[in-house]
């Protein structure tokens, strides 16, 4: 049936998707592989897996207040997550049964606001904190990210997909706007999230600019800042940093793995 | 609609979005007004004073700053388009559901943007040095013929950033398109090729129209991100801890306002200065792209 | 959790009253001190703590580490802002960004002129932490240079240790031409974005990028100019050495035996002993600038000091573990010569066990001797408020230059941006 162009382009698609897998997947072998070998293997350009991951995972605990910092990690992400979602997924929500002019006004100025280097804004921002007693606390770190513009309008978007002939019914049911964004919106817009959550998780577990300014002591570290500390050594040990990496790189691979499935189920999901 | 129910729809509405403006509010007003005043000062660190206009005048006889403006824009006009393209191809593509592997291939081709910055800079430090494992492999089938220096020939080392760039972001912008044609209708696909339209037709007059809300979302946010681009230039062509190598051929507007804060010494007015130049590129940028896609 | 630690506090002092505010002020003697390397200058710190920390219990002396450019952010973030909540007492600086913070954020550091005596270390490290006759830093590492280089290799292209003893650095491009030709492997790993090489040569003939005024002194400095040229000259002789970019790749180099030499700072010691080429190495003092008035064979790159902060709520105890240990404890500078391969900058230091041991890994040399020998003849110089800045300026320039470009041309463009920067 298929006309031999079809199938040739199609040939064709595959072996470009097979390709940009592998240079996509690359780096994560040549992480792997470095933390199996020694810091001087790994400068000399050794493509193979070693015999030192052992060696170089019991340094990794023995240096680094392992539990501590991914506990950080963890729950400034897990909390960051939660908030940001609640609180992003509203706003969209809201912004797309709000219909009046002012709606597009708040939305380009939100638009401006993203655009604004978060550099410029740390300077003020940690003077804010630091007068508020936030500075080395957990809230202090989150605080800033929560109401993160960038989902707000990546929930607007997708909520311009949000079935209205669902939401109409509703009203005419005399449910409410919450009950309507509690029972109808979230289980519908359910693949939205999982992609938010992955999103919002690896944002949180990778930040790097803002924690720094407001961790004080090790006890307050996370493990992204306790890798860039490990990675500016004199003498850098990169068997020990490859080892850092492949597992301050896991939580956010298995937040990934754990919500594709969703993702899926999202996908086979109807939303008709 | 009626006009009650209208109002009740726009309390609501208030309702929903004011946690998300409440903590705007409170954590970026200040800090922007802030940052707008300062930018009519002049001084370094907190010894400063009205300067007017005058950042605005140096920024018109700063070098430096030009050339970081030029770099900036050579990257955003070649990689948000390449980025955005194929991240849309690769997404339709996987989205047929003859094909084989389409798990394995989204995960692998996704994976790249969760990887943290440190891993990431360091990683790429080292498969592009020069005898590095990339430089090997192109010598090895024969696509050059001596190795190239991509963190030491400007040219290149723009190359490597866009490389770099491209690797991390496609698979998250194809990951917005993904979910985004599963709620295109599949019976619209089914209708159009039993009437007998070709595929590339199927993708420009049902798939591109159908996701342009999506795409413009991602281009306004790829080219909000380009523009802001700093950690590529920070740690992976950076040497002895300065960024923007070699010879500031990848310094950006963002690496820059960075260098006047917290490396140099500070002077809070003039990195203000630069930064709502972003801001003003932004909107004008963003209100091409909103006309753009609303003519369509 | 945090926050709610911090609120039970509060109210808890608050119920207390004032009393036992100022009771717990009074028993608080904690210490924090910034550093960023947790192998080098951190273990070396807690080296000094656990000694200092036998003799008094009731100091509480904490480490905390960061990367290097993000403890310079941090700090420079909150003097810059004037919010001292949550600085530490003591803290690392490197000696190259040392006037920058007591000049920009006068009144932030203690002076220690009268509690330290200086004369028992490095001139030079002093007087780049002097302004106005007061002196702010402790010296910790030094950053005095050498000249590394592979005896097996040099005497394949029919070298001796002689030959290296004061020589210009057109002779070391001539002897890097000659190993390369008879052993293929180049003399150097150059990382062509690093401007290291240029600050070496100018301080080994007394100058810098700026005068004793703090203004830039760039154009009309001879010295600038010959080390411009000179290292513009070694750039543009390919074969002298193998490009590298980034600090992995460059320390990758002599490290896989790609290269003959490397010539750097003394902390790279530690580095060039990890890799398993003992009895092949050899230290000789760093070429001199030909035709230069005052140009020596001795410099400096890198190397950090110590600072206590105004700020700081223990600084008697902070300035009173200073003195004890790193201006007192020689054995403990010969522990972490030993351990860290931190080489000091206290002059009495030289007298212990380790400085004077001969290094089998150096053939038998006396590198530790010979590298304090040395550091005693660095000139001092200014490094000034901008030095950053500076780096930045010729960064910009020297692909142009190695590509064939006018010395003047650049000299004058460096001087306009450096100029536009400062102001």
């Amino acid at each position: 049936m298929k006309n031999p162009l079809a199938l040739i382009g199609s040939l064709l698609a595959q072996a470009a998707l097979w390709i940009a897998a592998f240079i996509s997947v690359f780096p994560f072998y040549w992480m792997i592989v470095g933390a199996t070998n020694t810091a001087n293997d790994i400068t000399s350009g050794k493509a193979s897996f070693g015999t030192h991951l052992v060696e170089n995972t019991t340094k990794f605990f023995t240096t680094i207040d392992a539990p501590r910092v991914f506990g950080n990690s963890f729950l400034v992400s897990i909390l960051g997550t939660i908030l940001t979602l609640a609180v992003t997924s509203l706003a969209g929500y809201g912004f797309e049964i709000f219909r009046s002019r002012t709606r597009d006004q708040i939305f380009a100025g939100l638009l401006l606001l993203l655009s604004i280097p978060f550099a410029a804004l740390i300077v003020p921002l940690f003077m804010m904190f630091s007068r508020a007693g936030l500075m080395n606390t957990y809230a202090g770190i989150m605080l800033p990210g929560i109401a993160a513009i960038f989902m707000i309008f990546y929930f607007r978007q997708n909520t311009k997909s949000f079935p209205h002939e669902l939401r109409d019914a509703a009203l005419l049911d005399g449910l409410k706007e919450w009950q309507i964004f509690l029972y109808i919106y979230i289980p519908v817009m359910r693949s939205t999230y999982a992609a938010a959550m992955i999103i919002v998780f690896m944002t949180s577990w990778n930040a790097y600019l803002w924690p720094l300014m407001v961790v004080q002591t090790n006890e307050m570290k996370t493990i992204t800042l306790q890798l860039a500390s490990l990675a500016s050594a004199y003498t850098p040990d990169y068997g020990l940093i490859m080892i850092a990496n492949v597992l301050a790189t896991l939580p956010t691979v298995l937040v990934f793995f754990l919500l594709q499935r969703r993702f899926v189920e999202g996908m086979l999901g109807s939303v008709k | 609609m009626s006009n009650a129910e209208s109002r009740r729809g726009n309390l609501a509405g208030w309702a929903f979005i004011a946690p998300a403006m409440v903590l705007l509010g409170l954590f970026m007003v200040y800090p922007i007004f802030w940052s707008l005043w300062m930018s009519f000062q002049t001084g370094k660190g907190l010894n400063f004073k009205f300067g007017g206009l005058a950042n605005i005048i140096r920024l018109t006889k700063d070098p430096v700053f030009q050339h970081a403006l030029s770099n900036t824009m050579i990257f955003l006009v070649v990689q948000v388009p390449v980025m955005i393209v194929m991240a849309l191809l690769f997404a339709v593509a996987l989205n047929n559901p003859a094909l084989k592997g389409r798990a394995i291939l989204r995960t692998a081709i996704f994976l790249p943007c969760v990887t943290s910055l440190v891993a990431y800079s360091v990683l790429f430090k080292s498969m592009f040095a020069v005898d590095g494992v990339v430089n090997h492999t192109l010598m090895a089938l024969h696509v050059i013929s001596a190795p190239i220096g991509w963190m030491v020939e400007p040219f290149w080392a723009k190359v490597l950033i866009i490389l770099a760039i491209t690797w991390r972001w496609t698979g998250y912008n194809m990951v917005f398109y993904l979910a985004a044609l599963q709620n295109i209708d599949p019976s619209m696909y089914e209708a159009a090729r039993i009437d007998g339209v070709p595929a590339w037709a199927r993708f420009t007059r049902i798939t591109i129209p159908m996701l342009r809300p999506v795409i413009l979302f991602t281009t306004v946010l790829s080219t909000i991100g380009t523009l802001q681009l700093f950690d590529e230039v920070n740690t992976i062509t950076a040497s002895a801890g300065n960024g923007g190598m070699p010879a500031d051929s990848t310094l950006t507007l963002s690496l820059y306002i960075y260098n006047l804060l917290f490396k140099f010494v500070p002077n809070y007015g003039y990195a203000a200065t630069v930064s709502w130049l972003i801001v003003l590129i932004v909107a004008v940028l963003s209100w091409i792209q909103f006309q753009v896609a609303k003519e369509r | 959790m945090k926050p709610f630690a911090f609120t039970w506090r509060t109210s808890l002092l608050a119920a207390a009253g004032i009393q036992l505010l100022t009771a717990t002020m009074a028993l608080a003697t904690d210490v924090t001190v910034w550093c960023w390397d947790p192998n080098f200058n951190g273990a070396s710190m807690n080296e000094a703590i656990s000694r200092y920390s036998a003799g008094h219990p009731d100091v509480k002396i904490k480490v905390v580490d960061f990367a290097k450019a993000d403890l310079e952010q941090k700090l420079q973030t909150q003097l810059a802002s004037g919010q001292t909540e949550g600085l530490p007492d003591i803290v690392l600086i490197e000696d190259y960004g040392a006037k920058k913070y007591l000049l920009s954020f006068p009144g932030a550091f203690v002076p220690m002129t009268g509690l330290i005596d200086y004369s028992k270390f490095a001139p030079y490290k002093v007087e780049l932490a002097t302004v106005d006759g007061k002196t702010y830093s402790l010296p910790f590492d030094s950053g005095v240079t050498g000249l590394f280089y592979r005896t097996d290799l040099l005497e394949q292209a029919g070298y001796k240790a002689a030959d290296l003893q004061d020589i210009t650095w057109d002779q070391l491009i001539d002897i890097g031409k000659k190993v390369a030709e008879k052993t293929g492997k180049p003399m150097f790993g150059i990382d062509q974005n690093d401007a290291g090489a240029v600050r070496i040569m100018m301080q080994s003939a007394g100058s810098w990028y700026f005068k004793d005024d703090g203004k830039a002194n760039i154009k009309d400095n001879p010295v600038f100019k010959a080390s411009l040229a000179t290292w513009v000259k070694m750039l543009q002789t390919k074969e002298l050495y193998k490009p590298v970019s980034g600090w992995g790749d460059y320390t990758g180099a002599f490290n896989k035996g790609d290269v003959a030499a490397v010539f750097t700072g003394v902390w790279m010691t530690g580095t060039i002993k990890a890799n398993g080429m003992s009895g092949k190495w050899a230290v000789a003092p760093i070429p001199k600038l030909a035709g230069v008035d005052g140009a020596t064979h001795y410099s400096n790159l890198g190397g950090s000091s110590w600072y206590v902060l105004s700020s700081s709520k223990s600084k008697d105890a902070a300035l009173d573990f200073l003195k004890t240990e790193w201006a007192g404890d020689v054995d403990m500078y010969q522990k972490i010569l030993v351990g860290q391969g931190a080489f000091s900058s206290y002059l009495p230091a030289r007298d212990g066990e380790a400085y004077s041991a001969k290094d089998d890994y150096f053939g038998g040399q006396g590198v530790w001797a010979s590298f304090s020998d040395w550091q005693a003849k660095i000139p001092g110089v200014n490094y000034g408020v901008y030095t950053n800045e500076a780096d930045a300026a010729v960064a910009a320039q020297l692909p142009g230059l190695v590509a064939g470009g006018s010395i003047d041309d650049a000299i004058t463009a460096i001087d306009a941006q450096l100029e536009q920067q400062m102001q």
